[in-house]
C-alpha cells in the first residue's frame, strides 16, 4: 500500500519527467500512470473502509509540529473521483494538439494539488495548496491566450487570492488562539474554549473565503466567468464544474465541521443556500450562451448541495454528499459535449444550434442521460440523491417549498437547453473513438449511479438507506408534474419575462466583486456578533 | 512589543484594511496588484507577531528565551507565494496591456462589451 503523499507527489514528479524528456511516448506513459494511480486509490479506499481514518505525519515530526495527512471515507472517495476524472479527460482530450508537454505538467499538477486538499489535515497547508492550484488553474483558463480568457482568467486569479488572505488572516487568529493549525488537535481544543466571542473573528474570515471559493450567493460571480468563458479548453471547464468547486464545498464541510461545537450556522446557511440555487437558475435562464447555461447552473447546484448539508437531516447531508459525486460526473459530461458542439457549429449561442440530435446521436444521447441526471429524472443518479435531500426536508413544509422551487428550476433551465437537440439538420458528424468512449462511459454511470444508488452509498461511505416503492412512486409524479410546469413555462411564459434580457448582460467588476466580498463579510460578522454577543 | 493599545497586530490589521481598501476602491490593476503586496505584508507582520514576547532571541540553535520557531517557519513559505503571486499577476497584466491597452479595470470591462 502506497503512503499517502505520494497522490500529491507523483503526479507531479511524473508529468515533470514527461515535460522534460519530450518524449513522443511520454503522453502513453502518463496514461498508464493513472491507470495506477486509479488503482492504488481504490486500494486506499478499501483501507480506509477496513481499519478507518488513516493519519500520516510527514517528516517523521511529532503531531502538532509536522504536516499532518488525513484519509477519512470522504476525503478518499473524492480522491478516487478525481483520479477517475481526470483519466477520463486526458483520454477525451488525448488527439488535441493544444495537449502539449506543459498542458500535461499543469494539469497533472492540478491533479496532484487537488488530492492533496483532500487529504490535507492542516490550516496551513490546506492554505499553500489552494494558493498554487489557483495559479494553475488561472494559468489553464488563459492556455490558448485569447484576449477575453486572459480577463476572464485574471478576474478569477485576483478575486480568489482576495479571498485567500482573508482566509490567511484567520489562520492566523486560530494560531494566536490555540497555539497549532492541525485541524485534529483544533477539533479537540475547540470543544474547550470557554468565551465563545474570540472564536468569531477567525470563523467569519474563514467562511468568507471559502463562501467565495465554492461560490455561495453573493460572492459567486466570478465563477460563469472561469467556467464558461469563451477560449478555455473544455476539458478545463469540466475539471473546474465538476471537480475544482468540490473542493470548495469539502473545505466547507471541514471548517463547518470544526466549528460545530462553537458555532450553529445552519440558518444562515440554509438561506444562503436557497438563495444560490434560485439566483444561479434564473440567470442559467436568461444566458443564451451554452458554456455560460452551464456555469450558472454550477452555481444553482452549489446551492442546492448547501442547503442540503445545513438542513440538519442524516439523509439530507448524505444525499448532499452523493450529489456532489453526481454533479461532477453529469456537469463534465455536459461540459465536454458542449465543447463538441461549439467545434462542430462554430456559434456558442444556442438559438442557433438546432438538430444537434440528428447530426450527432452518440452526443445526443450523452447529453440526455446527463440532463435526466441533473433535472432528477427517476432511474437516474440526481433523482437517489436529490431524493435523499428531500427526506431530509420532510421535517418543515417550508423546506419542501424550496426544494421543489430548486428542482423546478433546474427543470425549466433545461427544458431551455433541450431545445438544440430538436429541428433538422442535413450534415453527420463523426465522432473520434476516444472521446465517444468517454462521454458514453460518464453518461452510463449516470444511468449506473442511480439504479444502483443505495448499493454505491454502502460501498462508498458506509451508510445504509431504503427506498420504499410508494415514495419512489411519488417521487415519480412530482418530476412528471414539475416537467410538465417547466416545459409550459418554457413555450408560453418565459419569452414574456423582460426581466431575463435585462439580467443578461449583468456581471460585476473586480472591484465589485471585492466590494460584495467585504459587504458578505461585515454583514455575516454583525450576525455572529448579535447572535453571540 | 511596544506600550500601550499599539502594538504590532493592530498595525498589521490597520496595514490588512488599507490593503483592502485599495482593492475594492481604485480602478487601476497595477495598483490592485500593489494591494495584495500591502496585505502580504500585514499577514506577515501579524503571524510575526503572535507569541512573540520581549527579549526572545531567534529560533537558531540553543537560544534560550527562544521566539515561537512555527510563525516565522510559516511566514518564509508565505513570502514565497506572495512573490510568485505577483509575478503571476503582473504576467497576466502584461498580456491584458497588450489586448487592451489600458490599466483601467473600467475600460477593459467597456471594451471587452464592445468585442462580443
Amino acid at each position: 500500500m502506497m503512503s499517502l503523499f505520494w497522490f500529491v507527489i507523483l503526479p507531479l514528479v511524473s508529468a515533470l519527467i514527461g515535460y522534460i524528456s519530450h518524449s513522443k511516448w511520454a503522453k502513453l506513459a502518463l496514461m498508464s500512470m493513472q491507470l495506477f494511480f486509479m488503482t492504488m486509490a481504490v486500494l486506499n479506499l478499501i483501507t480506509v473502509k477496513t481499519i478507518g481514518t488513516k493519519y500520516e505525519v510527514l517528516g517523521g515530526y511529532p503531531v502538532g509540529v509536522g504536516i499532518t495527512l488525513r484519509a477519512d471515507l470522504l476525503g478518499s472517495v473524492m480522491i478516487l473521483l478525481t483520479i477517475f476524472l481526470f483519466t477520463c479527460l486526458i483520454l477525451y482530450n488525448y488527439h488535441k494538439p493544444y495537449m502539449n508537454h506543459l498542458f500535461m505538467f499543469l494539469f497533472l499538477a492540478l491533479q496532484g494539488l487537488l488530492c492533496g486538499l483532500f487529504l490535507s489535515n492542516d490550516l496551513f497547508n490546506i492554505y499553500v495548496l489552494i494558493e498554487v492550484a489557483t495559479i494553475v488553474v488561472s494559468i489553464l483558463i488563459i492556455f490558448k491566450k485569447d484576449s477575453r480568457s486572459i480577463y476572464d482568467g485574471m478576474v478569477y486569479f485576483l478575486s480568489n487570492l482576495a479571498s485567500m488572505t482573508l482566509f490567511f488572516l484567520g489562520i492566523g487568529y486560530m494560531y494566536k488562539i490555540f497555539g497549532t493549525l492541525d485541524l485534529t488537535l483544533l477539533a479537540e481544543r475547540i470543544a474547550l474554549v470557554e468565551d465563545k466571542k474570540i472564536l468569531i473573528i477567525p470563523f467569519v474570515l474563514m467562511i468568507t473565503a471559502i463562501d467565495l471559493k465554492s461560490a455561495i450567493m453573493p460572492l459567486f460571480s466570478w465563477l460563469p466567468k472561469a467556467h464558461g468563458t469563451a477560449s478555455a479548453p473544455s476539458i478545463i471547464s469540466a475539471t473546474l464544474s465538476g471537480l475544482y468547486v468540490k473542493s470548495g464545498i469539502y473545505l466547507f464541510i471541514r471548517i463547518i465541521t470544526l466549528f460545530d461545537p462553537v458555532f450553529d450556522g445552519r440558518e444562515v446557511f440554509l438561506i444562503f443556500g436557497f438563495m444560490t440555487a434560485v439566483i444561479g437558475f434564473i440567470f442559467a435562464l436568461s444566458q443564451t450562451d451554452i458554456k455560460l447555461i452551464l456555469a450558472y447552473h454550477t452555481v444553482s447546484q452549489v446551492g442546492l448541495i448547501v442547503f442540503g448539508l445545513s438542513i440538519g437531516s442524516e439523509y439530507s447531508y448524505w444525499g448532499s454528499i452523493y450529489h456532489m459525486l453526481n454533479h461532477a460526473i453529469f456537469k463534465s459530461t455536459l461540459f465536454l459535449t458542449a465543447g463538441i458542439i461549439i467545434d462542430e457549429y462554430g456559434t456558442r449561442n444556442i438559438r442557433e444550434v438546432r438538430g444537434v440530435f440528428k447530426r450527432m446521436p452518440y452526443v445526443s444521447i450523452a447529453i440526455i442521460f446527463a440532463m435526466l441526471g441533473i433535472t432528477g429524472a427517476p432511474l437516474f443518479n440526481g433523482s437517489f440523491s436529490k431524493y435523499l435531500i428531500q427526506k431530509g426536508t420532510s421535517r418543515s413544509f417550508w423546506f419542501e417549498v424550496s426544494f421543489f422551487i430548486i428542482n423546478l428550476g433546474t427543470i425549466m433551465s433545461f427544458v431551455k437547453y433541450s431545445t438544440m437537440l430538436f429541428g433538422k439538420n442535413e450534415g453527420r458528424f463523426k465522432i473520434r473513438w476516444n472521446q465517444k468512449f468517454v462521454i458514453l462511459l460518464l453518461a452510463t454511470i449516470c444511468l449506473l449511479g442511480g439504479i444502483f444508488g443505495p448499493f454505491f452509498m454502502d460501498i462508498l461511505f458506509d451508510v445504509h438507506v431504503t427506498i420504499s416503492a410508494s415514495s419512489y412512486i411519488d417521487k415519480f409524479k412530482l418530476y412528471f408534474l414539475s416537467l410538465g410546469l417547466g416545459i409550459g413555462f418554457y413555450y408560453f411564459l418565459y419569452h414574456k419575462i423582460g426581466l431575463f434580457k435585462k439580467i443578461r448582460e449583468l456581471e460585476l467588476t473586480f472591484n465589485q466583486i471585492i466590494m460584495a466580498m467585504f459587504i458578505f463579510f461585515s454583514g455575516f460578522l454583525t450576525y455572529m456578533m448579535l447572535t453571540y454577543s | 512589543m511596544g506600550s500601550g493599545y499599539i502594538d504590532g497586530s493592530m498595525v498589521a490589521i490597520a496595514l490588512f484594511l488599507i490593503g483592502i481598501y485599495g482593492l475594492l476602491a481604485r480602478r487601476n490593476i497595477i495598483k490592485s496588484i500593489m494591494s495584495f503586496g500591502i496585505i502580504q505584508a500585514a499577514i506577515i507582520l501579524f503571524f510575526l507577531n503572535i507569541n512573540l514576547h520581549e527579549n526572545v532571541l531567534p529560533p537558531i540553535g540553543d537560544a534560550s528565551p527562544m521566539a515561537d520557531p512555527l510563525p516565522q517557519a510559516l511566514m518564509i513559505t508565505a513570502i514565497v507565494i506572495g512573490v510568485s503571486v505577483t509575478a503571476v499577476g503582473l504576467t497576466m497584466f502584461m498580456s491584458l496591456y497588450h489586448h487592451y491597452g489600458t490599466t483601467n479595470w473600467k475600460k477593459v470591462v467597456a471594451m471587452r462589451k464592445e468585442e462580443r
